[in-house]
């Protein structure tokens, strides 16, 4: 994977910026954003329903991105994969589409793979004190419900959960499996297939697409017992005053006008991080990750990640972000990282994220390091 | 104690740009919450100290820790110096007003830029003769004659 050509395809990255803000937003590359201003430019036209020539241009853009967000998770067919403005849509829309008994989540939810489920009987499951992911008690715990949904990878300290083992456990157990893989997505190949899962949800903004652009991955056969939540535009072939019928999948899901720009990025996004392979960029993110050498207060799971989770003693997490921009234009996150669940259960304030992607380099997690050392020497 | 000077700053820009506003009125609430002895909220405090302790930290790192390990004090002393400069300013306003001089009624009127221009009299370009300036009146300013 060579870094440096692909920072050239950033051109934020001309500024001198150390961008470890990746977990909540990515960086976009020109590609994605050439995408976007193609279909301003070309062909800014109504899909599914104008027989023109743009419009038909669209509709077969359109197709093309959803069968690269099909290959890059690794979907049978293109029609399980619905688009949506991000993971937390996508969840809304599942918890709206079923009626579940009892909901099994973890103790480390993002606040979009939780609230959600707070309509519904609901269970937490927690962490072992490493903070890794209790099999154990989950193969007795799982009994009593009939989904499973679970955070991927954190978006905490970046650890990833034993995912194909609890999809087993689960199905053993006659329990659906949702993963919020909004934090997964970007940084490791998913193959749904081969992992049987049955709702996989995901954030294009955070894989290098457009804001407000997500997907879900729901197996065709669930696809056909859901209710749509949203109704109206471009989810029904036909209406009555008393009456509708709904489209074919996966356009039933897909109410009013979508983001069709947003979409084309996104897909391009998918088609940009398949070129250069899920694996590279994993394997990158943790040689990152174990570069950083300071004394610090770390916070979560201390494994092989893609994510720096710390606190400096005495120091207030938002101040050492705030130092770490004015000082070398580092850019980090700081706070409850929308886990306030997580972090008030722990009572902690906050954290410091620095969270690492496939453009950032090891110098400057060296510049980090350094910038971190004269910071925790203020006290 | 930063916002206090924050209030009054973005406050004066605040009624010339609407772009401050904002910021003013974020100063503003963060003093107020100060004042009735809770926590600034807005995070505008901490913004302005990692600003100007982030800044130090490239100039002068050895400046940079004691600005952090006390900034209140350093807050303090900004507001005051702020206070102290605002007592000169009124003071300043105050003789302009009365004396029609910023520095006092028996201070060089030419010393105050705010001194009004009818106390300087303009006596225009001296008559020049043989390419010698003839006498200025008395309290005139000539400039040189052109040869």
């Amino acid at each position: 994977m060579n870094v440096e050509k692909i920072r050239e395809d950033f051109q934020v990255l001309k500024k001198e910026i150390i961008y470890l803000d990746s977990a909540c937003m990515s960086l976009k590359p020109i590609q994605v954003v050439d995408k976007i201003n193609e279909y301003y430019n070309e062909y800014p036209s109504c899909a599914g329903r104008s027989v023109h020539k743009m419009g038909l241009k669209l509709d077969k853009e359109l197709d093309d991105s959803r069968k690269s967000i099909q290959k890059f998770v690794g979907a049978k067919k293109s029609s399980e994969i619905i688009f949506s403005k991000n993971a937390s849509e996508s969840i809304n829309l599942i918890a709206n589409s079923f009626k579940f008994d009892k909901v099994l989540l973890t103790d480390r939810e993002h606040n979009s793979n939780l609230l959600p489920w707070q309509k519904f009987k609901y269970g937490i499951l927690r962490s072992k004190e490493d903070f890794t992911f209790d099999l154990e008690k989950f193969s007795e715990a799982v009994k009593k419900y009939d989904l499973v949904s679970f955070v991927y990878t954190s978006n905490i300290d970046g650890y990833t959960l034993p995912v194909k083992e609890i999809i087993k456990i689960a199905h053993d157990n006659k329990a659906k499996v949702h993963f919020d893989a909004a934090q997964a997505a970007p940084h490791k190949e998913i193959n749904v297939k081969k992992l049987d899962v049955d709702f996989l949800t995901f954030s294009g903004h955070k894989m290098l697409g457009p804001t407000g652009t997500g997907a879900m991955f729901v197996k065709e056969k669930i696809l056909d017992e859901m209710k749509p939540f949203l109704i109206g535009g471009e989810t029904v072939v036909d209406s009555n005053y008393d009456s509708y019928v709904l489209e074919k999948l996966p356009q039933r899901f897909e109410a009013g006008l979508q983001n069709y720009a947003g979409i084309l990025g996104f897909g391009e996004a998918a088609k940009y991080l398949g070129k250069i392979g899920m694996s590279d960029i994993e394997d990158h993110e943790k040689k990152l990750v174990s570069a950083v050498d300071v004394k610090v207060k770390e916070v979560g799971f201390k494994g092989e990640r893609g994510i720096f989770n710390f606190n400096l003693s005495g120091i207030d997490h938002h101040e050492v972000a705030g130092i770490l921009d004015s000082s070398k234009n580092i850019m980090v996150r700081s706070g409850m990282h929308c886990a306030h669940s997580w972090y008030n259960a722990k009572q902690l304030k906050g954290s410091v994220r620095a969270s690492f992607y496939l453009y950032n380099t090891l110098e400057e997690v060296k510049i980090f390091n350094e910038e971190l050392e004269k910071i925790r020497k203020l006290k | 104690m930063i916002c206090v000077i924050a209030m009054v700053v973005f406050g004066v820009m605040a009624i010339f740009s609407a772009s401050h506003r904002p910021m003013a009125k974020e100063a503003f609430d963060c003093v107020f919450r100060r004042v009735t002895l809770r926590k600034c909220q807005s995070g505008l405090d901490v913004r302005m100290k990692t600003k100007l302790v982030g800044s130090l930290m490239r100039k002068s790192p050895k400046l940079a820790r004691p600005v952090y390990k006390h900034f209140e004090v350093v807050s303090w002393l900004f507001v005051g110096l702020f206070i102290f400069s605002l007592i000169l300013s009124g003071q300043a306003v105050y003789n302009l007003v009365v004396h029609d001089n910023c520095n006092g009624p028996d201070a060089d009127p030419e010393s105050c830029i705010f001194t009004p221009n009818d106390s300087i009299i303009d006596c225009g370009d001296p008559l020049c003769e043989d390419g010698e300036c003839e006498e200025c009146g008395e309290d005139c300013n000539c400039g040189a004659c052109e040869s």
